[in-house]
């Protein structure tokens, strides 16, 4: 085996064999245990981005284990996949780190850590997966650990919404493998590089786009995801920002983007889905006073943006939704991360409760601020550069309707995101006693994460020439 | 009669007769030999089909038809599960404990030989015998519910004996013998297949109701909820599936059906199949009983065998089997935890027990185990046999059973996450206030169970394989 398949395999392998000593550390003690979670974080992000040499050198490397009647499973690891990989394992390992503060006071730390590490070494192999097959596997791995950090506090309550999200993406996930059995049973074959290329037929298409939905959380499926607030911050940053509606969102580009040329009819219809999604929930981000719901909210909102760039059909969407992976992954990172702290510090998720809070957290605003203007898509920041992508691309595709519908979608992203910065951070103290900023490594991360944001928009270059080679190399059915 | 598995059935048998003997004095020496004579069986199994040998030549070298094996393995493994279980769960100063150890070794032989047996008069005669002791194992819990749910199993599985030597005798009478092959000769010849398929017909309604098929379920919930809770594993993880489900899958394979000369037996069993998996599953959502409970899930999950056998592909063949398998590692799994449940808390009703997780981790996490695999949650093994009999079925052009079985997962996911909800998380009751980790040796046969069903999953290629050479032998 050379050093990329081997790369390859143990980007899968090692998380998610090891959540499963993480117990054990806990047996030996407390840090033992936090330094595992981290050092089996820091390794997947590593290991998934090696796989970036091979692939910019035009290579790519499979792994492959034989299983009956067509079930193989193979590990392949393509521009897309690796890209894909590093976002969310980078995003990832700043939570991980993030969470050795914030969760250090709560019960079942132990089941969390195991949890989390498990749940990123799923996405991996979800990502690397080119059978699809095991991309359901996966799939269901991850809608199991979001089942179990959902109800993380377990009072009747969580518990109740960790069903809800579970039954919603299990739902869809079915339906997924109904449409994955079609393609079986049409093809012979599962493997996504034998596909690539090929036709879909219209009632597949419909019936895998039904768990896509469910799990990035778009209408209708999306109630779930404002639900999942319930959980601990670190926990919902992971699931908008680096693992589960990011799934959604992969398999879209991996399934109808790269591999099966979709019916149009089809693609139109997820514009208009997209489109409906991205405005209603909008509107509820505007009216919610629960910092979470809110931000919630606008996850549903922004990934039907992506939907929009994906299902436009030519090059310039493609490449900006790609970016748009990026930057929402790294900004709504941030952005659940602050909202963490604040509702740590303050104890309380309700904005009317808040304000004024920048004196007495000054570096949580100037992140919260930073990561905003990327996600409403302001210059220099990498928001702006996949918003506007995205937008000419859609405009070339030159339906007006779905334009106006995102145009419509934008400008409220812009106002919500400013109410609750407003609400929170400037105007009247409203009965708080001036919480303490979070601890050093809290704020660290989420700085991190909004200097990072601003740094791509600057260094744009780099990743939208990736994201325009892996478009010219592996796009199916774009103009 | 399979001779070279004889030996599985006399020994249980001849420990069941010394056992009231030898534990007179020392009442410890019937779980010992109980527990003794099933590992000492189940080793020598082991033995027979995982030599390294074997397995590399593909389990080509397996003797038989590989079925019965696989079911004697089964057998021996949910009994030692149960039995072990008891040694530590059963207090010590019952009276009829050793009673207790016989009777279950009595119908581990009994099962051995219906699963070897080769002509019809043989398996009614040990299907009785299972009839006879299982009756006895419920009403070894002397109270009200048990009584009850051993009559209500004795009124519903004599009638359906009945009709199984009705039936016998109808298939005498036409077609002349009574073994298995010159059935399936008979099928496969282009003779009129009229009082044959009537004969069949009868037994298979018989098997039905043994196996607690909707809409012939109504004793199994009675039944599993009155008994020990080892005792309703012992009858939920294996007795009835072998002697309904197993016999169903016989049938199933004898009479054909994927060559359509039974197409109405076939149809009306794959209807039932479909009733059951709907019913037991809607059902399940409302109970309120842990037991009774997993009760309904264990009719919904005996739906699917039913609907695969009754379609009867080679695929659907292999399906059905290794669903059983599964089924009978996981439901076996439940329904000791519900024992640990009962033992530790003093109660299954679910309304007042909650926040168990913390005091019992190990029976909370080996329950999500079992219940994942039994909602068909990859890479558990209760995926695969799901999918493969779900692949067969859409292979057959039965799309719509295919699409309706696959989304009733979603209903057991949802009543199992009510149920953990309810058990295992939430707010501590003052039932689960004072309620410890049962023992380790409780948990030793939960944990065993719980291991297997993630490895038959991770390795389902090896399982494939088996279970590929088992549905070629007993259908060519």
């Amino acid at each position: 085996m050379d050093l990329p398949v081997k790369m390859l395999t143990m980007a899968v392998a090692v998380p998610v064999f090891g959540a499963f000593l993480v117990p054990f550390a806990a047996r030996i003690s407390t840090p033992v245990r936090n330094a595992l979670a981290v050092l089996l974080g820091l390794f997947t992000f590593l290991a998934a981005a090696s796989l970036f040499t091979t692939v910019l050198g035009g290579q790519t490397s499979t792994w492959m284990l034989s299983f009956p009647r067509g079930f193989d499973l193979i590990l392949h690891a393509d521009l897309l996949s690796v890209f894909m990989a590093s976002v969310s394992a980078f995003v990832s390992l700043i939570i991980l780190i993030y969470s050795l503060d914030y969760i250090s006071h709560y019960e079942g730390q132990t089941e969390y850590y195991a949890m989390v590490v498990l749940f990123l070494g799923s996405m991996m192999g979800l990502v690397f997966s080119a059978n699809l097959l095991w991309m359901y596997v996966f799939w269901e791995m991850t809608g199991f650990c979001s089942w179990r950090l959902v109800g993380f506090f377990r009072s009747d309550k969580d518990v109740a919404k960790a069903n809800k999200t579970i039954l919603v993406t299990v739902f869809g996930a079915l339906c997924m493998l109904v449409g994955i059995i079609m393609v079986y049973f049409h093809y012979g074959t599962l493997d996504l590089r034998a596909l690539h290329g090929q036709p879909i037929s219209l009632l597949a298409a419909a019936f895998i786009l039904a768990g896509i939905l469910s799990k990035s959380a778009t209408l209708p499926f999306s109630t779930w995801l404002p639900d999942a607030g319930v959980a601990p911050s670190t926990v919902t940053s992971l699931l908008h920002a680096a693992v589960l509606v990011k799934i959604g969102v992969y398999a879209y580009a991996r399934i109808f983007g790269v591999t099966f040329a979709a019916p149009d009819a089809f693609s139109n219809a997820v514009l208009y889905i997209a489109g409906a999604s991205a405005l209603v929930s909008a509107g509820a981000a505007l009216i919610e006073t629960d910092i979470k719901r809110i931000i919630a909210y606008s996850t549903v909102s922004q990934i039907a943006f992506i939907f929009l760039g994906l299902a436009s059909g030519n090059k310039t969407a493609f490449v900006g939704a790609l970016l748009y992976i990026l930057m929402h992954s790294i900004a709504k990172g941030g952005l659940f991360l602050c909202a963490g702290i604040i509702e740590q510090n303050t104890h309380t998720k309700d904005i009317t409760r808040m304000g004024g809070l920048f004196a007495s957290m000054p570096l949580t605003g100037v992140a919260f601020a930073l990561c905003s203007l990327s996600v409403m898509g302001i210059p220099p920041f990498g928001g702006f550069f996949s918003k506007y992508l995205v937008f000419s691309g859609a405009a070339q595709n030159g339906n007006l309707v779905v334009l106006l519908m995102f145009l419509a979608g934008a400008v409220m992203t812009l106002l919500y995101l400013v109410r609750l910065f407003y609400k929170i951070f400037l105007g009247e103290p409203a009965g708080h006693d001036c919480p303490k900023e979070g601890s050093y490594t809290m704020v660290a991360s989420v700085l991190a994460l909004a200097v990072i944001g601003l740094a791509l928009g600057f260094l744009i270059y780099y990743p939208s020439a990736y994201a325009e080679l892996l478009t010219n190399t592996l796009g199916v059915n774009l103009q | 009669m399979d001779k070279g598995l004889l030996a599985y059935l006399l020994i249980p048998l001849l420990s069941a007769v010394i056992i009231p003997f030898a534990a007179r004095n020392r009442p410890k020496l019937a779980d010992i030999l109980a527990n003794v004579t099933l590992l000492a069986g189940l080793a020598n199994l082991a033995w027979l089909a995982l030599r390294p040998s074997i397995i590399r030549g593909e389990f080509a070298d397996i003797p038989g038809d590989g079925f019965s094996l696989l079911l004697v393995a089964a057998v021996y493994l949910v009994a030692l599960c149960v039995t072990f279980f008891s040694a530590w769960f059963i207090e010590e100063g019952l009276p009829n404990r050793s009673a207790y150890y016989s009777l279950i070794l009595v119908s581990v032989s009994a099962m051995c030989g219906v699963v070897t047996t080769t002509d019809f008069f043989t398996l009614y005669v040990f299907i009785e015998v299972l009839a006879v002791t299982s009756f006895a194992l419920i009403t070894t819990d002397e109270s009200g519910a048990g009584l009850e749910g051993a009559l209500k199993y004795f009124f519903l599985t004599f009638p359906a004996s009945a009709l199984i030597i009705i039936g016998i005798a109808v298939m005498l009478m036409s077609l002349g013998s009574l073994s298995f092959e010159s059935l399936r000769f008979f099928m496969a010849s282009d003779l009129p297949a009229g009082p044959v398929t009537f004969g069949a017909a009868l037994m298979l309604l018989g098997f039905i109701i043994k196996a607690g098929v909707v809409p012939f379920h109504t004793w199994a919930p009675d039944a599993y909820q009155g008994a020990y809770a080892p005792v309703s594993a012992h009858l939920a993880g294996i007795v009835t599936k072998v002697s309904g489900v197993y016999a169903i899958i016989k049938m199933a394979t004898l009479l054909r059906f994927f060559d359509g000369r039974a197409q109405a037996l076939s149809e009306m069993l794959m209807f039932l199949g479909l009733l059951s998996i709907a019913v037991g599953a809607l059902a399940a959502l409302k109970q309120t009983n842990l037991k009774r409970m997993l009760a309904f899930s264990s009719i919904s999950q005996v739906g699917y065998i039913v609907l695969a056998a009754g379609l009867g592909t080679p695929l659907a063949i292999m399906g059905a089997i290794f669903h059983l398998i599964n089924h009978a590692t996981f439901k076996t799994v439940l329904f000791l935890n519900s024992a640990s449940v009962e033992k530790s808390a003093g109660t299954t009703d679910m309304d007042k027990l909650g926040g168990l997780e913390h005091t019992m981790p190990w029976t909370s996490w080996t329950s999500i185990v079992a219940l994942l695999s039994t909602a068909g949650v990859p890479p558990l093994s209760g995926f695969w046999s799901k999918l493969i009999i779900i692949l067969a079925l859409w292979e057959a052009g039965l799309k719509g059973y295919a699409v309706l079985a696959l989304l009733f997962s979603i209903v057991t996911l949802a009543y199992f996450m009510m149920m953990q909800k309810k058990v295992f998380f939430g707010k501590k009751t003052p039932a689960a206030e004072s309620s410890p980790e049962v023992c380790a040796p409780l948990l030793a046969p939960v944990v065993l169970m719980s291991g297997l069903i993630v490895a038959l999953g991770l390795l389902f290629p090896y399982f494939y394989v088996y279970v590929k050479m088992v549905a070629e032998r007993i259908l060519l």
